[in-house]
C-alpha cells in the first residue's frame, strides 16, 4: 500500500480499474496534480529550447523512423545478427516466449551464481514482467539503484512514468520515505541531501554485489552492443562492478549499425530529458578480459511483441524507444498522472502498447484515454502515428464488445446504433432533429439552456452547460430561404 | 460589395464561383447561426453557394468511437453526395481532419476501387473555412468589423491535422476593430475529444478547467475558433461558471460588417 | 535442455511468420539498408577554432572546470590541476604517458599516482582522483568519449574516484556525433560518453550533481593544432 498516493491503483492491467475509474482517484489528488504537472513542464521547457536549436531535428526523426521501421521488417535476420555477434564477443544470449519464461530464465541465471542478492539499473521491461516480486519469492533480494526507483521501492509506491518514474512524489514525501527506512532521523528534504543520503546508502551495495540485472535501449546487430543510457551513474556501477551481468531486453530494441547509434542518441536524450546527451551512456559488447562482469547474459524477450509486430498498422508501437516525450506533451496524462493508466507503461505510449501487449484481452478503455489531440504523434522522435493506432484499437474494442449480448443495451452502443440509422438518410436525419427539438423542451430551462441530462446526456452536464436546441435548423433556413426568393 | 468583387477579380478568380457548403450534424443541430454566418460571408465575396439537401453527417463520430462499419457507410454516402461539387465548404477542421485523414483508411478497408477513386476526386475539392477563403479565393480581407476583444482557440484537428498554420490569424488580422487577445498554451487540448468528453467525462472537465484558466486570463469579451465543437465544450463550461465570456465562431466574426449593431453570437 | 531451443525457434518463426517482406538474403538486406534516408547533418560547419571553443563553451555549461594549455605546457597543467584539487592520492591508466607525472612538482606537493596494472577496486575506492586520455569530444553536445584503451583505463578507473581530470586534445574534438561515429574505424567493444558529472532530476525535477560517479570533472583541452 502506497504511502504518496492514497488510492492505490493496480499496476497490473489484468486487475487495473478502468482508465475512467482510476483517473477520477488521481483526479481527486491535488498534490499528484501539482507534482505531475510541474514536472513535465521542466521537461517540455527544456525539450522545446533544444528543438529548436537542432534545425535537423525533423530529418532526425524521419531517419529515425525509418531505420527503425527498416528493424521491424527484418527483425529475425537482426536479432540472429545480434546474437552470433554478441556470443561471440563472450555473451550468452536466451530467448524468452513470455513474461514467465523470462523470470525463469533469470532466476536459474542467478540460481548458477549462488545470488541472494542483485542490484537493478531501472528497468521497464522488468517490470513488465514483474520480476522483483518474483525474485524476492524465490528468496533473492534485489536492490534498485536509480534514485527514482529506491524512493518507489522503499516507500512502496508505483513509477508513473518511464523516465522519471518517482515525478508524483514530492520532496517532503522523499524525505518522510528516506528517514523512515534509512534511519536517518535528521534528514531535511534539500533534494542534495536526499541524493547524497541515497548515494551513501547505495556504495556498499555497488562494491558488494556480485550479480547486476539491467535493461537495454539499444541492442546493436553488427556488433553484439548492449547501449544503456543514464544521468545517475549507477547503470555504470552496475556494469562494471559485478562479475555477473543479466540483461533483460524486448526483441524490438535492435538497431543494425553501431553507426545508427548517432540518429538514435541526438533523439533520445532531447525528447526524454530535454538534454543535448544524457550524462552516461555505456557500450559494451559481450565480455572483455580485465574490465566488467566477466560473466554476460542477454534475455531476449518476445512477451505478445511478435503479435503486435505482425499487425500493419499496429506495427509501429514496436518503434518505441521510450523516451516519454509523448507522455511529457499529452493534456490528459498532464491531469491524471500515470497510475490512471493501470499499467507500468502510462501515457499515449502505454495506451496503445498495454492493450497490445495484452493481446487485447485486458486494458480494453486505455485506447480511449485520449482526446485524439496528436500531440503526441508530433512530438515522438521515430513519429509512431499514436492516434492512427488508437483509432485501430478502438474498432478492436468495439468488434469484441459488440458480440457481448449485455452490450445491447448499454447507452453507449445502442445510442451509436440509433444515430448510424440517423444519419442514413435526410428525412431520418430531419425527423431526429425534430424529436430531438421537441424532447428537450422538457430540459431547456428559462434561459434557453440544458443544465442536467439523463443517462449519458448526465456526464456532459456534469460541469456543463448545453445550449438548447434552436427552433430552427440551418437546413430548414435554408429551405424557407430558397422558397422565399433570394 | 464593389470592393469585394474587385478582391476576387485581383486574385484572378471570376466573381460567380461555385461552392457546397457541408454545414455538418451539428452545426444544423445546434449552430444554425454559424451556416448562415458562412452563408452571408461567402455570398459577400462572390460566391454561389448551394447546399445538398440529403447531406447528414461525415462520421467522425462512429469512427473515433471504433465503429468503422458505421463510419464508413456515411463516408461512403458523403463521397456520393459531393461527387459532382465544384468546391466544398465546410465550417469544422474535426470534419475535413476525418475526411482527409480517415476516408482513405475506411475505403482501403472497406470500399471498392470506384469510391477510392471518387474520393480521390474529390480530395482537393473540400475545404475547411479559412483554407476555402485564403488558399481559394485569395483573400485576407473579408470586408468584416468587429469591434471587441477576442481570443482565438486553435483547436487540434486545425492545428495538426489540417496545418491550417497563419490562415485564422491572417483572416482576423484584417478584422476592423478586432483586438486580438494572446492565449497561452494555445496549442493545448481543450479536452472535448467527441465522445472522450462523456466516456470520460472527469478527465475532459480538468482538462477544460486549465484551458479555461488560460483563455479567462486573457480578459476577451469572446472566444471564437473554426470549430463549434471545442466552443460548445468551453461555452458551456463558461455558462455554467457565470464566466462572463461568450463564445463565436469565427464565421460569424467574418461575416459581421460595421452595419451590425448587434452580431448573432453563440452565448 | 528443449525449452530454450524452443523459445528461440517459436520467437524467430513468429517473426518470420509476421514479416512476409523481410528481406530475402544479407545482400537485400544491406542494400534496403542503405536506401535508408539520411538527411540529417553529418558534418558540422565550425572552423576548428570554433569547435574548440563549442566544446568547452559546452563543458563549462555542464560544470566541468575547463583549462587550455599547449602541449609542452601539459605537464605543468596536470600537475598544477591535481594540486589544486586539494587531493593528494591519484590512479591512472596502465598506459598513461610517463611524461604526464612531474616527479619532482609532485613530490613537492605531495601528489602521488598509482598506475593501474590490476588495481584492487578497494585501492580504486581509495583513490581520491583520476586522470586519463580520451579517444574523442563532441562539441555539440560537450560529450568526452572514452574506448577504455590503456591511456584512457579500464570503466571503473574513471567511476569511483571523485575527481576525475580527463586530458582531451583539440586534435580529437569533432562538432557532431555522426563524426565521432565516423571516425570510428571499427565499433569499440567498449565506450563511456560522458557529458557532465552524473545528474538526477527524480526529487522534483531539481537537479542535483553528482549522484554516483565523479563529482568533479577536469578538462585540459590540448591545443595540439
Amino acid at each position: 500500500m502506497s504511502h504518496a498516493t492514497p488510492g492505490h491503483v493496480s499496476l497490473d492491467p489484468k486487475f487495473a480499474p478502468t482508465f475512467p475509474q482510476a483517473a477520477l482517484i488521481m483526479l481527486r489528488n491535488p498534490q499528484l496534480r501539482k507534482n505531475v504537472a510541474h514536472a513535465i513542464d521542466v521537461i517540455q521547457a527544456k525539450r522545446g529550447k533544444l528543438v529548436v536549436e537542432k534545425t535537423d531535428w525533423q530529418e532526425l526523426r524521419s531517419a529515425a523512423s525509418e531505420i527503425r521501421f527498416h528493424v521491424l521488417d527484418n527483425l529475425g535476420a537482426y536479432l540472429e545478427q545480434f546474437e552470433a555477434r554478441c556470443t561471440a564477443a563472450g555473451g550468452h544470449v536466451h530467448w524468452a516466449a513470455d513474461a514467465a519464461e523470462a523470470r525463469q530464465i533469470i532466476l536459474d541465471l542467478l540460481r548458477e551464481e549462488n545470488a541472494t542478492e542483485v542490484i537493478k539499473i531501472k528497468t521497464m521491461t522488468s517490470a513488465e514482467i514483474q520480476l522483483n516480486p518474483f525474485l524476492q519469492a524465490a528468496g533473492v533480494s534485489v536492490y534498485e539503484t536509480d534514485l527514482a526507483e529506491i524512493i518507489l521501492q522503499l516507500g512502496d509506491e508505483d513509477p508513473s512514468h518511464i523516465v522519471v518514474p518517482a515525478l508524483h512524489i514530492n520532496r517532503s514525501q522523499v524525505r518522510e520515505i528516506f528517514a523512515r527506512t534509512m534511519g536517518l532521523k535528521n534528514l531535511s528534504d534539500d533534494p542534495k541531501e536526499l541524493t547524497n543520503a541515497a548515494r551513501t546508502y547505495l556504495r556498499q551495495k555497488f562494491l558488494t554485489v556480485p550479480t547486476a540485472i539491467s535493461g537495454a535501449n539499444f541492442l546493436v546487430a553488427e556488433t553484439g552492443t548492449v547501449a544503456v543510457v543514464e544521468s545517475e551513474g549507477n547503470g555504470r556501477m552496475c556494469l562494471t562492478l559485478p562479475r555477473t551481468m543479466i540483461s533483460l531486453v524486448g526483441i524490438e530494441k535492435v538497431l543494425p549499425r553501431f553507426q545508427d547509434l548517432e540518429v538514435m542518441l541526438q533523439l533520445l536524450a532531447r525528447s526524454a530529458t530535454g538534454e543535448r546527451m544524457n550524462p552516461y551512456t555505456s557500450l559494451w559488447s559481450g565480455v572483455t578480459p580485465g574490465d566488467g562482469p566477466q560473466r554476460f547474459h542477454v534475455v531476449l524477450l518476445d512477451n505478445g511483441r511478435s503479435s503486435i509486430l505482425a499487425k500493419t498498422k499496429e506495427r509501429q508501437t514496436l518503434k518505441c524507444i521510450r523516451c516519454a516525450a509523448c507522455m511529457n506533451t499529452c493534456p490528459v496524462y498532464r491531469q491524471t498522472g500515470g497510475h490512471a493508466y493501470g499499467s507500468v507503461y502510462p501515457g499515449p505510449i502505454g495506451a496503445i502498447l498495454t492493450p497490445q501487449l495484452m493481446q487485447m484481452k485486458h486494458a480494453q478503455t486505455l485506447p480511449y484515454a485520449s482526446s485524439l489531440c496528436g500531440a503526441c504523434y508530433e512530438v515522438c522522435p521515430v513519429k509512431i502515428n499514436i492516434p492512427e493506432v488508437l483509432l485501430e484499437l478502438r474498432s478492436q474494442v468495439v468488434n469484441q464488445e459488440r458480440k457481448q449480448a449485455g452490450r445491447f443495451f448499454d447507452p453507449m452502443y445502442l445510442g451509436l446504433r440509433v444515430a448510424n440509422l440517423i444519419f442514413a438518410t435526410a428525412w431520418g436525419f430531419h425527423a431526429a432533429q425534430r424529436m430531438g427539438r421537441i424532447g428537450s423542451r422538457f430540459f431547456t430551462r428559462k434561459d434557453g439552456w440544458i443544465h442536467a441530462l439523463p443517462s449519458i446526456g448526465g456526464k456532459w452536464t456534469q460541469t456543463r452547460d448545453l445550449r438548447g436546441l434552436p427552433k430552427q435548423t440551418f437546413h430548414q433556413w435554408w429551405a424557407e430561404r430558397a422558397k422565399g426568393g433570394k | 460589395m464593389m470592393r469585394m468583387l474587385f478582391c476576387c477579380r485581383f486574385a484572378g478568380f471570376e466573381a460567380t464561383m461555385r461552392a457546397s457548403l457541408f454545414i455538418t450534424c451539428y452545426n444544423d443541430t445546434l449552430y444554425p447561426e454559424t451556416g448562415r454566418a458562412v452563408v452571408r460571408l461567402l455570398e459577400r465575396l462572390g460566391v454561389s453557394l448551394d447546399f445538398h439537401p440529403k447531406q447528414t453527417c461525415c462520421g467522425q463520430m462512429h469512427a473515433n468511437t471504433g465503429f468503422r462499419g458505421e463510419a464508413f457507410s456515411q463516408a461512403k454516402r458523403f463521397v456520393r453526395l459531393y461527387q459532382d461539387a465544384e468546391n466544398v465548404v465546410i465550417p469544422s477542421s474535426s470534419c475535413v481532419a476525418m475526411f482527409r485523414d480517415q476516408y482513405p483508411g475506411l475505403f482501403e478497408e472497406l470500399g471498392n476501387e470506384d469510391l477510392r477513386k471518387d474520393f480521390a476526386s474529390l480530395l482537393p475539392r473540400v475545404y475547411e473555412l479559412s483554407e476555402f477563403l485564403i488558399d481559394r479565393l485569395g483573400v485576407e480581407d473579408v470586408g468584416a468589423t468587429f469591434t471587441h476583444r477576442v481570443v482565438y482557440h486553435a483547436s487540434c484537428h486545425g492545428v495538426r491535422a489540417l496545418h491550417l498554420g497563419e490562415r485564422p490569424y491572417k483572416l482576423m488580422a484584417k478584422v476592423r476593430g478586432l483586438d486580438l487577445a494572446t492565449l497561452p498554451n494555445v496549442d493545448r487540448c481543450c479536452g472535448f475529444g467527441g465522445t472522450f468528453s462523456v466516456k470520460n467525462a472527469e478527465v475532459s472537465s480538468a482538462m477544460l478547467t486549465v484551458k479555461l484558466q488560460d483563455v479567462l486570463s486573457t480578459r476577451a469579451e469572446y472566444c471564437t475558433a473554426l470549430d463549434n465543437s471545442c466552443l460548445m465544450h468551453l461555452g458551456g463550461a463558461m455558462h455554467r461558471e457565470y464566466a462572463g465570456m461568450k463564445t463565436i465562431h469565427l464565421a460569424q466574426i467574418l461575416a459581421s460588417t460595421e452595419a451590425d449593431s448587434q452580431t448573432e453570437v453563440a452565448l | 535442455m528443449n525449452q530454450p531451443v524452443q523459445s528461440r525457434q517459436l520467437t524467430l518463426d513468429r517473426i518470420r511468420a509476421a514479416t512476409p517482406s523481410a528481406a530475402k538474403d544479407s545482400s537485400q538486406l544491406a542494400a534496403a539498408y542503405a536506401a535508408l534516408p539520411r538527411a540529417y547533418i553529418r558534418h558540422g560547419s565550425l572552423t576548428a577554432q570554433a569547435r574548440v571553443e563549442l566544446m568547452i563553451q559546452r563543458l563549462r555549461e555542464y560544470d566541468a572546470e575547463v583549462v587550455e594549455c599547449t602541449p609542452a605546457e601539459l605537464p605543468d597543467a596536470i600537475t598544477a590541476q591535481l594540486a589544486a584539487s586539494g587531493r593528494h592520492r591519484f590512479v591512472a591508466p596502465s598506459g598513461a604517458p610517463p611524461e604526464w607525472m612531474v616527479t619532482s612538482a609532485w613530490k613537492i606537493t605531495g601528489l602521488e599516482w598509482t598506475l593501474d596494472h590490476g588495481l584492487d577496486i578497494d585501492e580504486i575506492e581509495k583513490a581520491e582522483g583520476v586522470v586519463t586520455a580520451a579517444t574523442c569530444g563532441i562539441a555539440d553536445s560537450g560529450t568526452i568519449v572514452l574506448h577504455h584503451s590503456a591511456t584512457e583505463g579500464r570503466r571503473v578507473l574513471t567511476l569511483l574516484p571523485d575527481y576525475y581530470l580527463c586530458i582531451l586534445r583539440a586534435g580529437q574534438i569533432v562538432e557532431t556525433l555522426p563524426e565521432y561515429f565516423n571516425r570510428c574505424q571499427q565499433p569499440p567493444a567498449l565506450a563511456t560518453y560522458i557529458s557532465g558529472p552524473s545528474a538526477t532530476a527524480d526529487i522534483e525535477m531539481t537537479r542535483i550533481k553528482g549522484v554516483h560517479g565523479p563529482r568533479i570533472l577536469v578538462v585540459i583541452v590540448v591545443r595540439d593544432n
